[in-house]
C-alpha cells in the first residue's frame, strides 16, 4: 500500500514498485502509519465517495458532506472524524465504523458498495482509523505534483497504450497511483480510457485529449490517430499559401495524413464573406461586380470594402450583444437599450479589442449615460462581475470556483475570490433593481472602501490576478490595474479567447471548443494556429477588422466544402470548409434582402434590420425559429445551430413569409412589372438568392416557368423566389 | 470515472462507436434505427410492455404548493395550515384541499404521490431535475433556463415518434424551461404553439398553406423546388453535412402538409360546443382539449405549460381566482379522455418544479420547497383512487416512500415503454444513462 514510504522508491523503481505493492498488499500493511491526506483521501476520490453527484455535492448525501474531490482535507477530516459526534468512526472496532459498513453496503447505503471487504482500499482505511484517524502525521510529505510518464501518444487504429499517472511528494519520494487516478477522454469515440489507465483506440484517424486527475492535481495526454496511408509525396510542399495560416493548418494536416480539399470558386467565396463579414448576402449587383472582375486582387479588395460597410458594425456589435445584453425586464429598458447602443458605439468607432475591454470592464458613470455601466447594473457582487469578465474577455470559466475548487483547473476559491476583489470597490447608488420594471437610474463609481472575503475563511483578500503581478498603486480603480494586466502581452488569454472567437464564427467551429473556455484539459486542436493568431492579434493592437481580413484571406478560409477520400471525418482541422446553417439574424436580412420587404419589429425605427433588435424580448417568431438565444433564459445562453422541422415549416407556410414573397411592394412584384426578359428574371433571382449564376440548365428550366405562364408573370416568378426559399441552398452556407 | 465501453446492458465497444459516428452525429436514419433496434435486443429482459402510447404533462411553472392542492395538512398550526379547509373525495380517507372540488370528484381515477421530494431549491434547477430527472451538473440559478441532459418530451419523441410527419412533441403555448432535447438535437425539440386556441381565428402556425394559395399551386410549386435544388450532399454521415438535415426536415413537413389525419389534429374547430365549453373557454382550457386532438392523432407527448405558481406573496388570494378554473380543466381532460376510450392509453401528468415552504410567509406566501411535493398521475393503466408516500403531519417533509425525481421520470418512461435505464449516447459517442436510478414508482404501474 503506501509504497510512498517505502524509502527505496522513486521513479525509476516503478515497474518494481507495482510489482513489489501487489506482494505486499497481500500480505499486511497494518505496520505502515496510514496518512488522511495521501492515503485515505485518494481513496474516497477514487471511489466517487467525494463525486459531485455524491456526498461531493453542495449539501452532501444524507446528511454527510465531503468536499468535492477532496479539495479541502480538513473540512473532510472534520466530517468523517468529528460530526455526527464521531459516530462514522470507530477506533476501538474500526471495522464496524459506519464510513467502513457503510462504503462496503455492510449497512445499507445509498451509492451500494463501492468498497469490497478485504481489498487493499478497505485495509486501508480499516488501518488508518485504528491508528486513531489522525488528521495529520508526524512529518509528513506534502503531495507536490502528479505527471504522467508519458504525454504524447500517436496510435493506430483500435490500438491500446497504458498511461502512467505518478504522484511526487515534498519529501523526495514518488508512488505510481495509475489506479487510483481519475481518467476522462475528451472525445470517447475517439479515445477510451479505463479506470486503470488504459487508452484505447476507436476504428477512426482523430485526436483528442485525455485528463488525469490525481486529488487536485490535473494533466493532459494528447492523443492522436493519424491515417495510416501516407500523402503523395511532397503534397504540402507545392501548395500556394497565402499567410502563416495555411502554414500551421497544412503543417497539421500533413502530421495527420489528411489532404486539404480543392479550393472554393468565387461564388461560394463571396457567399461566405457577405455572409460572415456583414451579415447579409450581396444584391445582384454586388454579386455582378465581383464575379465579373478580372481583378486578382479582386478577393482582397472586396474585404476592405466591406469591412467597411456600416453592415459590418451590427453585425459584430450583434455578437457582443449576445453575450452581454441583460434581460430589460430585470435591469430597465432605458439601461438595456444604453448598453445595447454602447456595444454598437464602439463597433461604429472601431475601437481596439483592449480598448473596448478597458472602457466596459472600468466603466463609471450613469447608466443612463454611459451604456457600459449597465454591467454593474445587470452584474452587482463582485463575484459576478468576475465570472463574466474572465469567461468573455480570458476564456477562463471561474464559476466552479466559486463555490469549490475547480474539478478540471488549478483554480481554487482563494483564486476566484481574489480576481473578484478587483470588482470590490464598484459603488452603486441611484436606484436599483426593481423587476419587473428596474425603470431608475444607478450611478457607478468608485468607492473608497469594499473588501471582499473568502466565503469559507472570511479572510479579506487582496485583489489578484490569476496569474502574475499586478501594480495596484497606480491608480485609485483597481479595475485599471485588472485591465492593464488582461491586455499586457504577457497575457496571451486575452487575445486566445477574443481570436478563437473571431475565427468560430468564421470558420464554423473554434480552434478550441467551447470557445470561450480555454483550460490545459480542453486543449487546441492546432495549438501552433492559435498561438499565431493571438501574437498577430497582439501585434496589430488587437485590431479586430485586421483579424478577420487575414482570416478570410487565407486559402483556408476558402477552402471548398466537398470532402475527398482523406478527410471525411475531419471536424476538427479545417482541411474542409464546415457547412453551417446562417444564423438566424442573417437568414432573417437574406429575406429581406431576396424579398425586397422587411420585418416590422417592436419598439424600433420602421426598415430596421433584424440585426439591430436590442433586445430578443423584442417578438419575431421568424428570428426564435431560427434560433436565437431564447429570451426567457437570464442571462440569455447559446444559440441554437441546428435545423429543424419548425425551421421548414416556416419557411414553407409562415403566412408571414408568404405575404413578404407576394408583397405588392417586392422584388417579384417589381420583376413581373418590369420590362426585363425572363432571362434577366432569371438571372436576378438566382444572383439574389443563391448570390451566383444559373447554370445553363437552370437558367433553360426557370426561363420556361415564366414564358410559359403567359398572364401570371408575377405568380411565376413569385413561386421560383418560393422554391429557391425553401431549397437548402438559400440557408445553408456551403 | 473513467469512461468505459463496456456497460450493463451488454453494449460491446464497437456498438458504441458505430452509435456515436455512424448513427447519431448527423441523425443518420439507418444508423439510429440500428442503434434502436439494437438497444431493444439488449435491454428485452427488462422492457416491459408499454402502458401508455401518450404523455400529457400539465406543468405548473413557479412549483405549486402541496398544502392548497393534494396534500392538505389540517392538524397543523394555522400558520402551516393555512385558509383553506380539506375536502373530502370520491376515495374513502382520502382528502383534498378546498378549491379541488372537481378533481376530488373524480379521485378514483387519480393517484397522488405525495412523497417526490429533491434538493434543488430554485426554478431553474428545480426545473430541470423535475423535466428531465436529472440534476443540474453545475448549480443553476432561479433565472436559469438550463439543460444537460434530454427531457423528458424529446426522449418520447425520439424513442417514439409520430405518424404523418407530425412533430411527436409539442409544448403549449411555450416551451418549458428545460424541456429541450439537449445532445439529442434540435430535431427532438418541442413544436411550440404560442396562438391560443380559444381564439376564434386560431390555427396552428405553420402546418397549414398559407391561406390564398390553391392546393395546385402549391404542388407546382414542389416541382420547381425538386428541379432547383442542386446543392451536392454529402452522405457520409462522417462529414456531418447539414443539408441531410434539412432534406429530412423537409420531408417531413410535406408529410405534415399533405395528411388529412395531421390536418385534422391541429383543427380544434372541429369540436362540439359542448366539449369546447366543458374544457373552459379560456386559453388554457382550449390548449388541453387541443392536447388530447393531438394524443388522439398519434402524438406522444404533450407539455401544457401553465405559468404563474411561485406564490411568494399573498398565496391564498391568487390561489383563489387560479386553482378553481385549472383543477375544472385537468378533471375535463380527464373525463373527456376517458368517455372517448382514451384514458386507459394516456397517461396525464401534473406538476410543477417543487413544493412550497410549510409557514406562511410575512408577506402571505409560501416560499421554494423541495422536501416535499405532490404529484398527480391519471389514465395509462395507473391505479387509481390511491395515494402514495405521505409528508409527516405538518407537510415538512416526505417522510414515508420518498422518491426521488429519478422515480417521477422512470416511471413515465416504463410507461410510455421506454427502458429509463438504457444508455443514450451523446454525438461524441459519450454514454450516458438515460435515468441514473431506474426504478419506477411501482403502485402506479399498472
Amino acid at each position: 500500500m503506501p509504497d510512498r514510504l517505502d524509502p527505496r522508491l522513486s521513479i525509476r523503481h516503478v515497474v518494481v514498485s507495482v510489482l513489489l505493492t501487489i506482494a505486499l498488499q497481500s500480505v499486511t500493511s497494518a505496520g505502515d502509519a496510514v496518512s488522511f491526506e495521501l492515503d485515505v483521501q485518494p481513496i474516497l476520490a477514487a471511489h466517487g465517495c467525494n463525486a459531485g453527484a455524491c456526498h461531493g455535492k453542495q449539501r452532501g448525501q444524507n446528511g454527510f458532506q465531503l468536499s468535492l474531490l477532496g479539495f479541502d482535507s480538513d473540512f473532510d477530516h472534520d466530517a468523517i472524524a468529528r460530526q455526527a459526534r464521531g459516530r462514522r468512526l470507530s477506533i476501538a472496532a474500526p471495522e464496524s465504523s459506519l464510513l467502513v459498513q457503510k462504503a462496503t453496503a455492510e449497512v445499507p447505503h445509498g451509492g451500494g458498495r463501492k468498497i469490497v471487504v478485504g481489498s487493499d482500499a478497505y485495509q486501508t482505511l480499516v488501518t488508518w482509523i485504528r491508528q486513531g484517524a489522525p488528521r495529520r502525521l508526524a512529518d509528513e510529505p506534502v503531495l507536490e505534483s502528479v505527471q504522467l510518464q508519458q504525454t504524447e501518444f500517436a496510435l493506430a487504429p483500435s490500438e491500446s497504450a497504458a498511461l502512467t499517472t505518478i504522484a511526487h511528494y515534498s519529501d523526495g519520494t514518488t508512488r505510481d497511483v495509475t489506479g487510483m487516478t481519475s481518467y476522462l477522454s475528451n472525445e470517447a469515440a475517439i479515445v477510451q480510457v479505463d479506470s486503470a489507465g488504459r487508452l484505447t483506440a476507436g476504428p477512426v484517424p482523430g485526436e483528442t485529449a485525455v485528463m488525469a486527475r490525481y486529488m487536485n492535481h490535473i494533466c493532459v495526454a494528447n492523443v492522436s490517430i493519424p491515417r495510416t496511408e501516407a500523402l503523395p509525396e511532397g503534397f504540402y510542399d507545392d501548395l500556394p499559401r497565402a499567410n502563416f495560416i495555411d502554414d500551421l493548418v497544412y503543417d497539421k494536416l500533413n502530421q495527420l495524413r489528411i489532404r486539404v480539399s480543392d479550393p472554393a470558386g468565387d461564388a461560394v467565396f463571396l457567399r461566405r464573406v457577405y455572409t460572415d463579414v456583414i451579415g447579409r448576402l450581396p444584391t445582384p449587383e454586388e454579386a455582378m461586380q465581383f464575379l465579373d472582375s478580372q481583378d486578382s486582387e479582386k478577393r482582397a479588395a472586396l474585404v476592405d470594402r466591406l469591412l467597411d460597410q456600416p453592415e459590418y458594425i451590427d453585425h459584430w456589435a450583434n455578437q457582443w450583444a449576445d453575450l452581454l445584453r441583460p434581460n430589460p425586464y430585470r435591469v430597465g429598458i432605458k439601461a438595456v437599450l444604453n448598453y445595447d447602443n454602447w456595444i454598437r458605439q464602439q463597433f461604429r468607432e472601431n475601437v481596439s479589442h483592449d480598448e473596448f475591454a478597458r472602457r466596459l470592464i472600468t466603466a463609471k458613470g450613469s447608466t443612463w449615460h454611459n451604456g457600459a455601466t449597465t454591467l454593474f447594473r445587470d452584474r452587482r457582487s463582485p463575484d459576478e462581475v468576475a465570472t463574466l469578465v474572465s469567461q468573455l474577455f480570458l476564456g477562463v470559466r471561474l464559476d466552479c470556483a466559486k463555490c469549490h475548487h475547480h474539478p478540471f483547473e488549478k483554480w481554487s476559491q482563494h483564486d476566484f475570490y481574489s480576481f473578484a476583489a478587483f470588482f470590490g470597490k464598484v459603488g452603486r447608488k441611484g436606484t436599483g433593481l426593481s423587476p419587473p420594471i428596474s425603470g431608475g437610474e444607478e450611478i457607478v463609481y468608485v468607492s473608497t472602501k469594499g473588501d471582499v472575503r473568502h466565503p469559507v475563511t472570511e479572510e479579506v483578500l487582496a485583489p489578484a490576478p490569476l496569474f502574475g503581478d499586478v501594480d495596484l498603486s497606480a491608480d485609485d480603480d483597481p479595475r485599471e490595474a485588472l485591465v492593464d494586466w488582461m491586455v499586457s502581452p504577457e497575457n496571451d488569454y486575452f487575445a486566445k479567447v477574443h481570436v478563437n472567437r473571431v475565427w468560430a464564427q468564421l470558420m464554423g467551429r473554434g480552434i478550441v471548443d467551447p470557445v470561450d473556455d480555454l483550460r490545459s484539459t480542453n486543449p487546441p486542436s492546432n495549438p501552433a494556429l492559435l498561438d499565431a493568431l493571438a501574437n498577430h492579434f497582439q501585434q496589430s493592437g488587437y485590431d479586430q477588422k485586421d483579424l478577420i481580413k487575414t482570416i478570410v484571406l487565407s486559402n483556408v478560409y476558402s477552402t471548398s466544402s466537398t470532402p475527398n477520400e482523406t478527410n471525411t471525418g475531419d471536424r476538427l482541422n479545417y482541411s474542409r470548409h464546415y457547412r453551417h446553417r446562417l444564423r438566424a439574424e442573417v437568414l432573417a436580412e437574406a429575406v429581406a434582402g431576396v424579398t425586397e420587404t422587411t420585418e416590422s419589429f417592436s419598439a424600433l425605427a420602421p426598415e430596421s434590420r433584424s440585426n439591430q433588435v436590442w433586445t430578443h424580448r423584442i417578438g419575431s417568431v421568424f428570428l426564435d425559429t431560427f434560433g436565437r438565444p431564447d429570451p426567457n433564459q437570464d442571462p440569455p445562453c447559446e444559440r441554437v445551430a441546428d435545423s429543424s422541422v419548425t425551421q421548414t415549416l416556416h419557411l414553407m407556410n409562415s403566412r408571414e413569409l408568404d405575404r413578404r414573397v407576394r408583397s405588392d411592394d417586392g422584388r417579384a412584384a417589381r420583376l413581373a412589372a418590369g420590362k426585363q426578359s425572363a432571362a434577366e428574371v432569371v438571372t436576378e433571382l438566382y444572383q439574389a438568392v443563391f448570390s451566383r449564376r444559373p447554370t445553363a440548365q437552370e437558367q433553360q428550366y426557370c426561363e420556361t416557368q415564366i414564358t410559359s405562364a403567359g398572364e401570371n408573370r408575377r405568380g411565376a416568378i413569385e413561386d421560383l423566389m418560393w422554391a429557391m426559399m425553401n431549397a437548402p441552398e438559400f440557408v445553408i452556407q456551403n | 470515472m473513467a469512461r468505459s465501453w463496456t456497460n450493463c446492458e451488454g453494449l460491446t465497444r464497437r456498438d458504441g462507436l458505430k452509435l456515436g459516428l455512424g448513427g447519431l452525429i448527423a441523425g443518420g436514419l439507418t444508423g439510429a434505427l440500428a442503434s434502436r433496434a439494437r438497444g431493444a435486443a439488449a435491454t428485452d429482459a427488462k422492457r416491459r410492455p408499454a402502458e401508455a402510447d401518450a404523455c400529457i404533462l400539465v406543468w405548473q411553472d413557479g412549483g405549486p404548493s402541496h398544502y392548497e392542492t393534494f396534500d392538505p395538512k389540517p392538524d397543523a398550526p394555522v400558520e402551516i395550515r393555512g385558509s383553506y379547509q380539506p375536502i373530502a373525495t370520491q376515495t374513502p380517507g382520502v382528502q383534498f384541499a378546498q378549491p379541488m372540488k372537481k378533481l376530488a370528484a373524480i379521485s378514483n381515477d387519480l393517484a397522488i404521490v405525495r412523497s417526490i421530494r429533491h434538493d434543488q431549491g430554485n426554478h431553474g434547477a428545480g426545473n430541470h431535475y423535475m423535466m428531465t430527472g436529472a440534476p443540474p451538473r453545475i448549480p443553476v440559478g432561479c433565472g436559469a433556463f438550463v439543460s444537460f441532459h434530454p427531457s423528458l418530451g424529446s426522449v418520447v419523441a425520439k424513442e417514439i415518434g409520430a405518424p404523418h410527419g407530425i412533430p411527436a412533441y409539442f409544448s403549449l403555448p411555450r416551451m418549458s424551461r428545460s424541456g429541450g432535447p439537449n445532445f439529442l438535437g434540435s430535431k427532438y425539440a418541442p413544436f411550440v404553439v404560442p396562438d391560443s386556441p380559444n381564439s376564434s381565428s386560431f390555427r396552428v402556425r405553420d402546418v397549414t398553406i398559407p391561406s390564398g394559395l390553391t392546393d395546385d399551386r402549391f404542388a407546382s410549386r414542389q416541382q420547381i423546388r425538386k428541379h432547383i435544388d442542386t446543392m451536392l450532399r454529402f452522405n457520409d454521415a462522417s462529414v456531418a453535412d447539414p443539408t441531410l438535415a434539412v432534406d429530412e426536415f423537409y420531408g417531413q413537413g410535406m408529410q405534415i402538409i399533405s395528411s388529412k389525419e395531421a390536418q385534422d389534429a391541429f383543427d380544434i374547430h372541429q369540436e362540439a360546443d359542448e366539449v369546447r365549453d366543458a374544457y373552459g373557454r379560456n386559453t388554457f382550457g382550449q390548449q388541453a382539449l387541443l392536447a388530447r386532438r393531438l394524443v388522439g392523432a398519434g402524438v406522444p407527448f404533450v407539455t401544457l405549460y401553465h405559468g404563474g405558481w411561485d406564490h411568494h406573496t399573498d398565496i391564498f388570494k391568487a390561489l383563489d381566482s387560479k386553482l378553481p378554473p385549472f383543477e375544472a380543466t385537468i378533471a375535463a381532460l380527464i373525463s373527456d379522455l376517458k368517455q372517448q376510450g382514451m384514458l386507459e392509453r394516456t397517461l396525464v401528468v401534473v406538476l410543477g418544479e417543487f413544493g412550497r415552504t410549510p409557514k406562511i410567509n410575512t408577506r402571505g406566501g409560501r416560499d421554494h420547497w423541495s422536501n416535499a411535493m405532490s404529484v398527480m398521475f391519471a389514465g395509462g393503466k395507473t391505479p387509481g383512487g390511491q395515494v402514495v408516500g405521505a409528508t409527516d403531519r405538518q407537510g415538512y417533509a416526505a417522510i414515508e416512500r420518498v422518491l426521488s425525481p429519478e422515480n417521477f421520470v422512470s416511471t413515465i418512461y416504463q410507461k410510455l415503454g421506454i427502458d429509463p435505464g438504457q444508455m443514450m449516447y451523446t454525438p461524441e459517442g459519450r454514454p450516458t444513462h438515460l435515468v441514473s436510478d431506474a426504478t419506477p414508482i411501482a403502485e402506479l404501474m399498472g
